[in-house]
Order: C-alpha cells, then structure tokens, then sequence
C-alpha cells in the first residue's frame, strides 16, 4: 500500500492544478468572514464569531472538487490505463486515493481554519468588538469545519469514481449543492431533509451558531457525513473493481 | 517462459462483438505483428491480455498466469497503449517517477529509459509541448521502465518521423532478440513487414492467419496482398 500512497502523492505534487484549487477555499474564508462584518454583522455577538468560523465548513466546496479530481481526472487525461496496469488491484489504487485525498483535505481545513482565525480576529480588533467566543466553542466549530474538509474529498473521490466523466461529476455536485438538494429536502419533508450531506455539513461545520434552525446537532451531522463518504467509498470500490477501462 | 497465450477469447460490448473467439501464441525471442483493419478487435484484445478488459469468455496468460495475478506487473510486462495517457501539466520525469513509485521501480530506472528512448533532453519539460512523437516515446519509456520480459505495443510508431521508426524498428528487434516477447499491433504493414518474424491477423474480431511471417511470401507486396485477401468482408 506504501509504494501506492506515495505514488498518489507524486501525482498530487507534480502538477499545479490541485494546489490552486484547494488555495481557492482559505480565499474563500477570508471573502466570506470580510463579508459577514462588512455586511454589518455585529461583533460583539458570540454568534457572529461562531458563524465567522463556520465558513471553514463551507471552503470545503473546494475539497469535494479536489476529491473528484482523484479518479475523474486520471479518466479524463488517460493516466488511469498506466495506473491499473502498475496496480491491477483497483480495490488498493482507490484506497491509496482515499487516504492521500482526505489527509489533504484534513491540510486544507487546517489552513482554512487558521486563516479564519486570523481574518476573524484582524477583523475583531478593527472593530473594536472583544473576542467573546468561548475557546471550547471556538475549537468545536473549527473541528467541525476540518472534519467536513476530510468527509468532502472522500465523497468526491466516490463521485469521480461512480461518474468517471470529470466534467458531468463537478457538475452533478455543484447542482446538488446549489439546486437539487433544496427540492429533494422539500420534497421529503425537514425531518429527513436534515439528514442530506450538505445539510449534514452545515450542522456538522455549525453553519447555524444561533441555534434556530432545523438542522441536525452537530455530531448527528458528523455521523452522517460519515456515513456518506463510506457509501460513497464502498460504491467507488465496487464500481472501479468491475468496469472495463477501454 | 514469458509466451502471451490468447486462448478462445470473446469479448462484447453491447451489440457488438469486439473479439470472437480469438487464439493465439506470441513467443518469447520473436516480434509479433499484431495486424488488422482499424476496429478489428486488436486494442480490445491488448486491453484483455492486460486486465484492462473483463472478456466474456475464454483466457489470456502471461507466462502462464493472467496480468491481474503477477506479483510484479510491471517488471512483467510494459505496454504502450495510446500517446495520450499523461497529464499535461507533469513533466516528463515526473510522469516516470509516478510510475515507478507505485510499481517500486527505482528511481534511477527513470533517468536511464528516459536516456534509452532520447528524451534525457526533455526530462523536465511538460508533456504539454511534446509532439506526438515525444509522447509516443515518453510512453515506451514507462513501458521499459520494469525491465519486462514481455512488450505490448498498440500502434508505436504513430507520429514517430522516418528516423524515430528506424530507431523504433532497431530498439524492437534488440528487445526480441534478447529473449522478450514482443507483440506490435499495427495496420502500417510496411513497419511491421520489415521488423515481424511472426504474424497474427485478424479482421473482425477473428484470427485469419498466425503463423511466420516467411510463409505469406517474401515478396515486396506479399504481405499487403495476403492482408487485403486475408481481411476482406465476407461475401
């Protein structure tokens, strides 16, 4: 498994693409917490500081891409042909992406989350709003917001794997975070519409520090993003092992 | 021994069937031209021999045992299989690189293939500005990288200018005549003529000659007439 995990991180650090779409999430943060004060979110509110955080959850757009890349990419290119023919063993070249892709994803939170401290607190000082946020609560939401970063790349490596065509898969993703997943939450009723990954990546990151809204607690949203990224995992494992690679 | 056995091979995507029964021995020390019309089955064959492909029925084993089973695949076999499996961004070296580091191949292997098919010059450029041929090169490099005793490769000298095909020609009749089993599928038959001790045909999906290439005939033209007699639609 060794020589596969390094041979996934050569891919990685090789080529200049992935680099500047992960660079794009801590850019993100910064645009969204800048936003949120400039919008005239108080600073003296703890709430506006959790939700502050919380954007480092939302940067994890940028790892579910990355993620999708990981499979889609290699069939889009044509390097999958010499990836399976190093490793006939299609199980073991996605479990090597798996490991590769959420440790970088975990990297990407942890920058994520460390610039919206940063910005958080430049942004606090200007202000002149005082740091009320607890630092349990504060660590809580940064924790979530990695933990979504990790549990994204491993969906989209699952997505790349199932679509294969790297342009319908960002598509497919992008749609049902923006779109489809708002109809089907209606569609089902809040109850269930909770328990959908993105939904369960708001509760999970606490995109909702004031408490009011419908989604799960945050280790119910945890729990479930879990769960996606292991079906999703299990369906990329299942998938990639039986298809023809022509 | 390093022989490619393809026995009774069948393989159908949709309603199409792709590869019908399909048999045949390459030997270890020999070239074998791989040779048919385009879509007549060769690529998809190539594709089973290396586990790309599931195939509906029949076998295909590499010194006795199907590519999914070697303990080492790539000091087993090297393929080429299309110019195009690089990513555009990736230096050439580091293509190498990626490929060794997942068969554990070691690193010094990079820099002498990359010698070996003349591209040491190019080592650290893109693949993004190669020419075809550079690509097609950079392929055969990774397919010697292991070492193998056994070369699959799907129309070679595509792209390669007249002195890349007389290299490619000498660089193949070395591999074959130090042991290796070399099998080139082609539809250039005069590339393959001057460089094939054996000869494998096929037309839709089906095998219609495999035998020395001495008994379709010396002749100039022999094997291009025996082809065309050879690959013609039925009726």
């Amino acid at each position: 498994m060794l020589p596969l995990i390094r041979s996934e991180w050569r891919k990685l650090s090789t080529v200049r693409g992935p680099w500047l779409l992960l660079a794009a999430g801590p850019l993100l943060v910064v645009a969204g917490i800048t936003g949120l004060v400039q919008s005239g979110g108080d600073v003296h509110d703890p709430a506006v500081q959790s939700k502050a955080l919380a954007h480092v959850a939302l940067a994890a757009l940028f790892t579910l891409i990355f993620g999708i890349f990981a499979v889609a990419g290699e069939y889009r290119h044509g390097t999958v042909t010499d990836t399976f023919l190093s490793s006939p063993g299609r199980g073991r070249v996605v479990t090597a992406k798996l490991a590769v892709y959420a440790a970088v994803g975990a990297a990407a939170g942890l920058v994520s989350s460390a610039v919206a401290l940063a910005v958080t607190a430049a942004w606090w000082s200007a202000k002149g709003g005082s740091y009320q946020l607890s630092a349990a609560d504060s660590w809580r939401t940064l924790g979530g917001g990695v933990a979504v970063n990790i549990a994204f790349a491993a969906i989209g490596v699952g997505i790349g794997a199932l679509v294969r065509n790297l342009a319908i898969a960002i598509a497919a993703a992008l749609a049902w975070i923006a779109l489809v997943e708002g109809i089907a939450g209606q569609l089902v009723g809040s109850g269930l519409a909770r328990w959908l990954p993105f939904s369960a990546s708001q509760a999970a990151g606490r995109a909702d520090a004031a408490g009011a809204s419908q989604l799960l607690p945050q280790w119910g949203g945890a729990l479930a993003l879990a769960g996606y990224a292991v079906v999703f995992a299990v369906a990329a494992m299942v998938t990639t092992l039986r298809r023809d690679v022509t | 021994m390093s022989e490619v056995k393809v026995h009774d091979l069948t393989k159908t995507f949709g309603r199409v069937t792709a590869v019908r029964a399909m048999t045949f021995t390459a030997q270890a020390g020999k070239v074998t031209g791989f040779l048919g019309p385009n879509g007549s089955g060769k690529t998809t064959t190539l594709r089973i021999v290396l586990g790309l492909v599931r195939p509906d029925a029949g076998t295909a084993l590499i010194g006795g045992v199907p590519y999914d089973r070697l303990a080492a695949p790539r000091r087993s076999v090297g393929a080429v299989l299309e110019a195009n499996g690089f990513h555009p961004g990736r230096r050439a070296r580091d293509h190498l690189r990626v490929l060794a580091d997942a068969a554990g191949i070691p690193r010094i292997r990079v820099d002498e293939v990359l010698g070996q098919v003349g591209l040491a010059g190019a080592a650290d450029r893109r693949v993004r500005g190669f020419s075809l041929g550079m690509r097609q090169r950079l392929g055969l490099a990774a397919a010697l990288l292991g070492d193998p005793q056994v070369l699959l490769l799907d129309e070679p000298a595509n792209g390669l200018d007249p002195a890349g095909i007389a290299w490619l020609r000498g660089l193949l009749r070395v591999l074959a005549d130090e042991g290796r089993t070399v099998i080139v599928a082609s539809h250039v038959l005069s590339e393959v003529a001057q460089t094939a001790d054996h000869a494998v045909i096929v037309s839709a999906g089906q095998v219609r000659f495999a035998g020395p290439l001495s008994e379709i005939g010396a002749a100039g033209n022999a094997l291009e007439s025996a082809f065309l007699k050879l690959t013609a639609p039925a009726g």
